[in-house]
């Protein structure tokens, strides 16, 4: 009896263990701490030398579309500039994320894919906020359809419009043109939380009702799946989801007036063919924490130094120079 | 005395016969069922993530980059998290246990709450992430934390470890501590003396099984808010952090931009079978080794 109590104790005092070493680095933690310390008073004596080693956390929230290429860049900035900085990368959706972004100790960015709405302006002035819309990418509309539908592949913005219009009076793709196959269309697109879908919504629907039937998804990967399963199915999300899922999807060609026009990087770019369908996006910046923190403007700089290396391979088309260039002269200008 | 009609009885035996054969088959094909689908499960997560799962995935950080990629942050974040559950709702739901089972008085009150705490074990996890986060994460300031995570987990296995105390506490004889009385112990003693060592196995058993529910809990941390990309690791409790259900999670959803994802998130489920494996071994042990008979 005794004995077995014991061992009973034992075995509570291995799982213990078990948790403590699997929690571990306690002591490289308060190790790491101290460092900590040394590294912010250094950076307080001479803010402006750009070797500085930085820490603490930078916040960011927002679009599901912008997504992979801020992830990408808080990747590389984390490994090859400043590795006590931890860049944090959510997406929660455009609007979701302003959400968080205008309140009291927000999110430091917002990614959104379409502009700061004069209501989310005139929150941030009642909270004291100001917000620096940075420009990061021009990203092209795409609407994807199934492998196999053969007739809708070139389509005008109006057809487009008209099918996922309330009352656009189109159901099948026969009421689209009389020699389509009289199977009905099933118009799908990301939810409300999406600044994509706002930009649908505003841009392309100008303000009009969706119809009934749209399905609207939180998830950019359902929409992948459920459109590459449903031949009869049509969506519409940045590019970049398009760009890697060319095996699964077909991208509907736009003809805007000067024969169709494929959605590429060379076509999404500035000026592109694919221009009506293209939308610049943007990250918001809450400059009082800049200022404050000078991680958060550390990485602003670095986001916009290195925007334009990364912005194709994750599906963005580049913007000129020149916007980047404007920019990084307004965060300089935010140092000391 | 009535002839036995020997064709009657026959033919009444072999409906009877065929009866008992059928219901055996219709009891295997539902257990059959269960381990297809599992088989068929396993086969797809070995056959997708044995090609990601190596030293460097396990050690790794996370990335963008599928072949850079690693798990060792959520496996961290994972076992932070454990720290603050297991204490919690040991404490907890033991306290409770014991208070219920010898001290409140069987009445009204005490049906109400065993009610109550029956229902709670019912409540989706979901919902225990938005109380989390209104008051871990909100009104207690805390943010996205392990601590506001793992005292919302607690809350949730809290009513399972509850049940499972109750349980064994109640399967100790009564003579046991009625002896204890007999000897003069307080009440306190007898707890401390007889009831919880007796006890333990069974609390034990219940609350490993209830911490291996928490580590495959998705709900309550979306709805709190783990960043999809958290690079550093957790060093402590007040730390920002992520865990491996989390991170399948992620990859599935970002299979959509690269393929390659979808193996890392196999691969993360391989992981958190071992982890869960181990636990739940853990459990049966303690079980077998430690069971009192009287």
């Amino acid at each position: 009896m005794k004995l077995k109590k014991y061992f009973l104790l034992l075995a509570i005092a291995a799982l213990a263990a078990i948790l403590a070493a699997c929690g571990g680095e306690s002591e490289k933690g308060s190790e790491q701490d101290k460092a900590k310390g040394d590294g912010s008073e250094n950076e307080a004596n001479d803010e402006t030398n750009p070797s500085t080693t930085l820490d603490g956390s930078v916040v960011i929230d927002g679009s599901g579309t912008v997504y992979p290429l801020m992830a990408r860049i808080a990747e590389e900035y984390m490994t090859n500039e400043q590795e006590d900085v931890s860049v944090e990368v959510s997406r929660a959706g455009t609007s979701a994320g302003f959400k968080k972004f205008l309140v009291e100790n927000g999110t430091d960015f917002n990614n959104a894919s379409r502009q700061i709405k004069d209501e989310e302006t005139a929150e941030a002035e009642n909270l004291d906020l100001e917000v620096k819309e940075l420009k990061v990418a021009l990203d092209g509309l795409t609407f994807v359809i199934h492998k196999d539908n053969d007739w809708a592949k070139e389509m005008t913005p109006e057809q487009l419009v008209s099918i996922f219009k309330a009352d656009g009076a189109v159901e099948t793709w026969s009421d689209l043109n009389p020699e389509w196959p009289n199977e009905k269309i099933k118009p799908m697109g990301p939810n409300e939380n999406h600044g994509t879908y706002e930009f649908f919504y505003e841009n392309v629907l100008e303000k009009e009702d969706l119809v009934d039937s749209v399905n609207l998804q939180q998830d950019y990967s359902t929409l992948v799946n459920l459109v590459s399963e449903d031949k009869n199915g049509i969506a519409f999300f940045g590019f970049g989801y398009y760009v890697n899922n060319t095996d699964k999807l077909e991208a509907v060609h736009v003809d805007f007036g000067n024969g169709a026009v494929e959605p590429s990087l060379d076509t999404i770019a500035e000026d592109g063919d694919y221009a009506p369908f293209t939308r610049p996006v943007f990250t918001y910046l809450n400059v009082n924490h800049a200022t404050a923190k000078p991680q958060v403007l550390d990485y602003a700089i670095y986001l916009m130094n290195n925007i334009n290396t990364f912005a194709g391979e994750t599906g963005f088309a580049p913007i000129p120079e020149a916007e980047v260039n404007e920019n990084i002269q307004f965060l300089n200008g935010l140092k000391n | 005395m009535q002839q036995v009609n020997e064709r009657k009885i026959t033919r009444r035996m072999n409906i009877r016969i065929l009866r008992n054969d059928i219901s055996k088959y219709i009891f295997l094909l539902s257990t059959l069922f269960g381990l297809a689908v599992l088989s068929i499960l396993i086969y797809r997560i070995f056959s997708e993530g044995v090609g990601s799962f190596n030293l460097d995935f396990l050690t790794g950080k996370l990335s963008t980059q599928p072949e850079r990629a690693g798990i060792m942050g959520a496996i961290l974040g994972t076992a932070w998290l454990m720290f603050v559950v297991a204490p919690v709702t040991m404490f907890l739901g033991v306290g409770t246990a014991i208070y219920l089972e010898l001290y409140a008085k069987k009445g009204f009150l005490q049906s109400f709450i065993q009610t109550n705490i029956a229902n709670l074990a019912g409540v989706p996890s979901i919902v225990y992430g938005i109380l989390g986060l209104t008051v871990f994460a909100r009104a207690m300031d805390f943010g996205n934390i392990v601590l506001a995570g793992g005292l919302t987990m607690s809350l949730l296995i809290l009513p399972i470890v509850i049940v499972a105390s109750q349980e064994a506490i109640r399967a100790i004889p009564s003579t046991l501590s009625e002896a204890s009385y007999g000897m003069g112990a307080t009440k306190w003693q007898t707890i401390q003396n007889i009831i919880l060592p007796v006890a333990l196995p069974g609390i034990l058993t219940g609350a490993i099984l209830a911490l291996s529910r928490a580590i495959g809990e998705t709900a309550p941390l979306v709805v709190i808010g783990i960043p999809a990309l958290l690079i550093p690791f957790p060093d402590g409790i007040f730390d920002k952090f992520t865990v491996l259900p989390m991170q399948i999670y992620y990859w599935t959803l970002d299979s959509a931009l690269l393929a390659e994802y979808a193996n890392l998130a196999a691969a993360t489920i391989i992981v958190l079978l071992i982890a869960l494996f181990i636990l739940n071994s853990t459990a049966i042990m303690i079980r077998n080794k430690f069971q009192h008979k009287f």
